[in-house]
């Protein structure tokens, strides 16, 4: 992880930036900057799920270098936000785990729908192994995407008949058509 | 159950084959993530054997090695396998590949036989036959429409077109020139001998060309 490479914005590092603000547009304005805050820090340790219960320990949400920590609350405001244009989603109806798209789903599936297409793998089958980890997708932004993840974007797809999943078993493959 | 909801479910389009595809890559996936693993096991077990011969603890590095040289044949056996079943699903592929060239192939001679279907060889006879009649039947009408004139109206026609012809050349006088003397026209002096010379000389070289 890359946790330590990580360059954060100056607000990381301003105490009040970690207390949710009363006033009502200050408040919009320092979620919008969280929101952006998440979304970057997801893409740049390359993860995707969070569980809110052990996010106060994440350094995304606690800055022990000024001791400043998010609360619960605050942080599900942020991720109910993210919801609300689609960059999240609630893996369990506790609204405990959480999916992280710093990619829309739209956009995961356009970028797949693209690679797969421009390298003429249509109308075959792929595992979704070799789709996220093989070594031909090793310089695509999709490189290493959360299978749960990597479904979900694979079932928009085949909302719009461009691939239909292969789920059985033990094996797991989708075709592109 | 389509009935109650509504939408009936659209027919799955992965084929039998393209299970057993999937099945196959799926084991190459295995195999290629157990490579990783081997690899990964490989290069611990050097370091492992590096530092146990420093502690001098000769016999375990020596035994480490020996799984080391193990796995090694594991990991060439696994590249054959891998390559077989790569083999074999390209050759799954390709099969598919060929199946569609056929359907394609197929679809395209039952076009060709109905299209050939309407444009039966009888047709095109009688289409022939009745054109060259048309065209026959033209012919007569053209033949009864300018073959109106009769035989006489033939001769005047050629006596008129005679006369335009005579008026349009010119008149030829009846009687002959008279022929005028003609003043010869005066000539420059004509040099004295050594044209004359060099005209044989041309001449004589003029025979030598012709002989040859």
């Amino acid at each position: 992880m890359s946790e330590e490479q990580y360059e954060w914005p100056w607000q990381y590092s301003f105490p009040p930036f970690f207390t949710l603000q009363p006033h009502a547009e200050t408040r919009a304005r320092q979620i919008s900057v969280w929101r952006n805050l998440v979304l970057d820090y997801f893409r740049g340790t390359k993860q995707y799920t969070l569980d809110i219960r052990e996010a106060s320990r994440q350094s995304l949400f606690c800055n022990t270098a000024i001791n400043r920590k998010l609360d619960t609350e605050f942080i599900l405001a942020i991720l109910s936000d993210l919801q609300r244009t689609q960059n999240a989603a609630p893996i369990d109806k506790q609204r405990h785990r959480w999916e992280i798209y710093w990619h829309t789903l739209e956009e995961w599936a356009n970028m797949i729908y693209n690679y797969v297409s421009s390298s003429g793998a249509t109308n075959s089958v792929l595992t979704l192994f070799e789709l996220t980890q093989g070594d031909d997708v090793q310089s695509e932004e999709f490189c290493g995407l959360d299978t749960d993840v990597l479904i979900k974007v694979l079932r928009v797809l085949e909302n719009e008949r461009k691939c239909e999943l292969m789920l059985f078993d033990d094996q797991q493959g989708v075709k592109f058509f | 159950m389509g009935i109650i909801f509504g939408k009936k479910k659209q027919v799955s389009r992965v084929t039998q084959q393209d299970k057993a595809i999937l099945q196959l890559k799926q084991q190459r996936d295995k195999l290629k993530q157990y490579q990783k693993r081997i690899e990964l096991s490989l290069t611990k077990d050097r370091e492992l054997a590096k530092t146990l011969l420093n502690d001098g603890k000769k016999e375990r590095a020596k035994l480490l090695l020996r799984k080391k040289r193990y796995q090694e044949q594991l990991l060439q056996k696994t590249d054959g396998q891998l390559e077989n079943l790569e083999r074999m699903a390209h050759d799954l592929e390709f099969a598919q590949i060929e199946i569609q060239v056929i359907d394609g192939l197929k679809h395209g001679n039952e076009a060709l036989k109905k299209v050939n279907e309407v444009l039966n060889l009888e047709d095109i006879e009688r289409i022939l036959e009745e054109t060259r009649e048309g065209v026959e039947k033209q012919r007569e009408i053209d033949a009864l429409l300018s073959g109106a004139l009769t035989e006489e109206d033939e001769e005047a026609v050629e006596a008129e077109l005679q006369g335009i012809i005579e008026e349009a050349l010119p008149q030829v006088p009846n009687e002959p020139v008279p022929v005028q003397e003609i003043e010869e026209p005066s000539l420059p002096e004509v040099p004295s001998s050594p044209v004359k010379e060099k005209a044989k000389e041309k001449r004589v070289r003029e025979a030598v060309a012709m002989e040859a």
